[in-house]
């Protein structure tokens, strides 16, 4: 047993080192867009309550400003995150080392230099104005270029792996890698390279939306979430058999559900209606999810306290069924009647973005990071300053958004009321929202601090060696609630 | 179980390895739980959900996806399909409603009351609602000289707007004037409108009301 | 699913269901509409816009109004959209065919910008759009024109006076904005473009086609909703068309 567990460990140490340099160059990366991109937003916010704030540079005007922000929060440190995760824990699921990995260096840069451009080309003015699309045509191709040979390794690794079995991580990894060089090149395609007609862009637009946040980013927070929890608690899923289950019905329904964002919208009326219908079937994954996540913390709510990535997991699980309430909701005629062009609407993918992707990569980060490092984290106390900002900052949104949005969406129902008085009253909502970027702001600086005492050899002397326990196997037994 | 959890966070401890997590799921996927009862509720109720949603996904589709027509925006339009008709349901005075706002109501206003003293009303005018060659007429070459309205007396010219004008779209402002603001008169068809044309190729000059009152009974 | 290659077909699987169901089927179905020709007067609609205007709507699009401004109208249900008075009818397909790049926009923190061009001042049109782009924060009536709008001075150049008089195409501001003495602030050609395709932004043509198709059912659903208002019987506004 206790060389068997040796020889996993060293392969386990093998697998880690390889990733490392990749891992880091991604996540490290992508921090520094969050931060970015964050200043933008913040900036961004700020303008909604003061307008006269950088309005006079053409370059900061708020109708390029925001999107930046949003592409640069998104492509930046998104997509940078999700590789980061990804090609770690795709490795370790396949018990594989990662290959070749000097190859996601040029990989690594390709993407920086094609944001870098996409968001100049943003603010410069050459914005295709597709929410979320906005980057300039040429950059299109760079990032698919850098993005190919990402997931060509994901999925290869994949593919050579070692394991027998595949666990339900690895199903939402290989998808998510799979779907998204289909749906940016389509939109690509269908948007910018040969647009089509009319209203149709809208339709591609919240098709892209759609397997943008449910397909990507959902599915890795997924992939994150249930892979950490029987990692940390030490149990296996409740109720495992039905996760495939909502693996299938999960990402079917939420390819068909794009046509939810077109409510009342000037296209085919049978396309919302249909993402209206695709968007209700969530709702069975989701009670899947519920009982696979919340059954496997039931009674462990103690050791959630003891763990920081479990702390962020279930912040994650909450934002991701918190986002996907929203989504339902928002589907629903009446209330999209209500919601639909307001501040709720940039609340469920906020949600889905931040509340349930980004925290689950910020959990792992902090477990994989001392592995692949071999050094512990230096500061605890930004630590949970980190968790403190992100958490606090993630409640006050809900509300102030919340708050604002349901606002919002009654006074631009009521015709007797003003359009300037609708300003008037949010006015105070948008300054609220300031100070929440502000404080999650600052939780990502003390992130970033953190990442680079860890990261960079230079600081290294200060940060001990982590000392890694080897970990249990896990027991079908403990699943019946065994310490 | 575990050990003492690390609340410094320096370092996550796992608590279980990756291949056994790997292992046991996979024996999970195939055992579903033991219940005392020896059924398990929890897949039939899925399946009772599952069901559901379909059915009623189902109605809903049937209920607001309007035939899947290209052209419907609105889910609760009419869900039979419109019937082979030649077009659709527009009639002769909402197609000249937009002709006589751009031509006619300069002078007659858009809302016919006219000025008084210098252009007649339409709403409610004897000429408008009576014998229709008369209006066809006025609208062709013109009207000049006194002319009673309704009780009030008129004196002026009215320019000729026939030329601008296809006979359907005379017969269709036509049609609008006879059956806008209480007017309760039948549509012009454009045939009636080509007739009179005809007939009347070789005037020139505007009409006036005596002659007009000549045409047709009264 | 221990096989590869069944999740591999299925994730494969539902991409193509996914991209076949929704954006193939609504590019067969709306991908080649073409115009509308009016039974009548035999014009096309929508018609195109002027050159000036299709610069106009890149300009638009470069300074990213869509980030706070829709131009869609819903459905009377759906919305108070109608009763603002931001446009007679709903949007339908065909009116976006005149956008080479269809901006309708997700987000109102700005009204809705489809009929612009039916609710600006009739005689004051340009100078109207060129103080709201200058100066959105200048008071008419007491209030500001547009609350909340960030000023675009980038698209205006202030220049010195030549000659006796300011240029024709120097723009009226109130005193509180207005230029110092001896200099005029003129709109760059950017401006002139984007102040022609706010005025061209009006859907003036009532398709027969879309309007009998989208008749409303005289019976309420069975959700109990009350019966919808008729769509095509507002009384008009103005004498415009």
């Amino acid at each position: 047993m206790n060389s068997t567990e040796q020889n996993a460990r060293a392969e386990q140490r093998e697998i880690d080192a390889s990733v490392k340099w990749p891992v880091l160059v991604f996540l490290g990366s992508g921090l520094l867009w969050l931060l970015l991109g964050g200043v933008f937003q913040l900036a961004a916010t700020i303008q909604l309550h003061t307008p006269t704030f950088l309005a006079d540079c053409a370059w900061f005007t708020h109708g390029r400003l925001a999107p930046a922000a949003q592409n640069a929060l998104v492509y930046g440190w998104g997509m940078n995150a999700a590789f980061a995760f990804g090609l770690w824990l795709m490795a370790r699921l396949s018990a594989t080392t990662l290959r070749h990995g000097g190859w996601l260096f040029v990989a690594a840069k390709f993407w920086n230099l094609g944001i870098t451009l996409g968001i100049g080309g943003i603010l410069a003015g050459y914005s295709t104005s597709f929410e979320l699309l906005e980057m300039p045509r040429y950059v299109g191709l760079l990032l698919l270029v850098a993005y190919a040979i990402i997931g060509v390794w994901m999925v290869t690794t994949f593919s050579i792996r070692n394991t027998e079995n595949v666990y339900a991580s690895q199903w939402y990894l290989f998808g998510a890698a799979f779907w998204f060089p289909w749906l940016y090149s389509i939109a690509q395609m269908m948007l910018i390279r040969t647009p089509v007609r009319g209203v149709l862009q809208a339709v591609v637009n919240a098709w892209y939306l759609q397997g943008l946040y449910g397909l990507w980013f959902a599915s890795i927070a997924l992939a994150a979430i249930y892979y950490f929890l029987p990692k940390l608690l030490g149990k296996p899923i409740h109720n495992y058999y039905l996760a495939p289950l909502a693996f299938w019905w999960f990402v079917v329904a939420t390819a068909l559900a794009g046509g939810s964002r077109l409510i009342g919208a000037p296209v085919p009326v049978w396309i919302p209606t249909f993402g209206i219908v695709a968007s209700m079937m969530l709702a069975l994954p989701l009670i899947i999810f519920c009982l696979n996540f919340l059954g496997t913390l039931a009674g462990r709510y103690g050791a959630v306290g003891g763990s920081l990535s479990l702390r962020f997991m279930v912040l994650s699980i909450a934002g991701f069924l918190l986002s996907s309430a929203l989504g339902l909701l928002l589907s629903l005629r009446g209330f999209a009647a209500i919601a639909q062009f307001t501040l709720l609407a940039g609340l469920r993918d906020w949600l889905m973005f931040y509340a349930c992707f980004s925290t689950a990569v910020f959990g792992a980060a902090y477990f994989f990071l001392p592995r692949v490092t071999g050094k512990q984290w230096r500061s605890t106390a930004l630590i949970q300053a980190h968790f403190g900002a992100t958490a606090l900052g993630i409640v006050l949104m809900i509300v102030c958004l919340g708050a604002a949005g349901w606002q919002q969406g009654h006074l631009l129902n009521d015709p007797a009321v003003k359009f300037a008085e609708i300003t008037r009253g949010l006015a105070g909502w948008h300054t609220f929202t300031s100070a929440v970027l502000g404080v999650l702001l600052i939780g990502h600086v003390a992130f970033l601090i953190n990442f680079i005492w860890i990261a960079c050899p230079i600081n290294s002397q200060g940060t001990a060696a982590a000392q890694i326990a080897p970990p249990p196997a896990l027991g079908l037994a403990a699943k019946e609630g065994h310490a | 179980m575990s050990q003492k959890p690390d609340s410094n966070f320096q370092v996550e401890q796992a608590a279980a390895t990756d291949d056994s997590i790997q292992q046991v799921h996979a024996q999970l996927r195939s055992q579903k739980p033991e219940k005392k009862d020896g059924y398990s509720l929890l897949p039939l109720a899925l399946l009772g959900i599952m069901c559901t949603a379909v059915f009623f996904g189902s109605i809903y589709m049937a209920h607001n996806a309007v035939r899947f027509d290209p052209l419907v925006v609105n889910e609760h339009a009419k869900r039979e399909k419109p019937g082979k008709s030649t077009g659709p349901a527009v009639t002769r005075a909402q197609m000249g409603k937009p002709i006589y706002l751009n031509t006619c109501a300069v002078c007659h206003t858009p809302a016919g009351t006219g000025v008084p003293g210098q252009f007649p009303p339409l709403a409610g005018s004897e000429w408008v609602k009576g014998n229709e060659e008369r209006i066809i007429r006025i609208v062709q070459h013109g009207l000049t000289g006194p002319i009673t309205v309704a009780g009030h007396e008129f004196n002026n010219t009215m320019t000729p707007v026939g030329a601008t004008l296809k006979d359907e779209q005379v017969a269709n402002v036509l049609s609008y004037i006879r059956s806008a603001w209480d007017n309760n008169a039948p549509e012009v068809q454009p045939e009636t409108v080509a007739k009179v044309r005809g007939e009347i190729a070789d005037r020139k000059t505007p009409w006036t009301s005596e002659e007009l009152l000549k045409v047709g009974g009264n | 699913m221990k096989n590869g290659l069944i999740l591999f077909l299925g994730v494969f699987a539902t991409m193509v269901l996914s991209w076949a169901g929704v954006v193939l089927a609504a590019n067969k179905q709306i991908g080649t509409l073409p115009q509308f020709k009016d039974p009548v007067d035999e014009s096309l609609n929508p018609q195109p816009y002027s050159g000036v205007a299709n610069q106009g709507r890149a300009v638009y699009q470069d300074l990213g109004c869509a980030t706070c401004h829709t131009q869609q109208i819903r459905y009377g249900d759906d919305g108070a959209d109608i009763k603002r008075g931001w446009g007679e009818r709903a949007s339908y397909v065909r009116d976006y065919l005149r956008d080479e790049t269809t901006h309708i926009g997700q987000s109102r923190l700005g009204p809705d910008l489809r009929n612009l061009a039916k609710r600006l001042p009739s005689g004051a049109e340009a100078e109207y759009l060129y103080k709201l782009l200058y100066a959105p924060d200048s008071k008419l009536g007491g209030e500001p024109l547009a609350r909340g709008m960030p000023a675009y001075r980038f698209l205006f150049e202030e220049r010195a006076i030549t000659g006796n008089q300011p240029s024709y195409k120097a723009i009226k501001l109130p005193s509180s904005h207005a230029a110092p003495a001896g200099f005029e602030i003129v709109p760059t050609p950017r401006a002139e473009a984007l102040v022609a395709y706010l005025r061209s932004l009006a859907d003036t043509y009532d398709y027969p086609t879309e309007r009998g198709l989208n008749a409303p059912a005289e019976v309420p659903k069975e959700g109990g909703k009350e019966a919808p208002k008729e769509g095509g019987k507002e009384a008009p506004k103005g004498g415009g068309h």
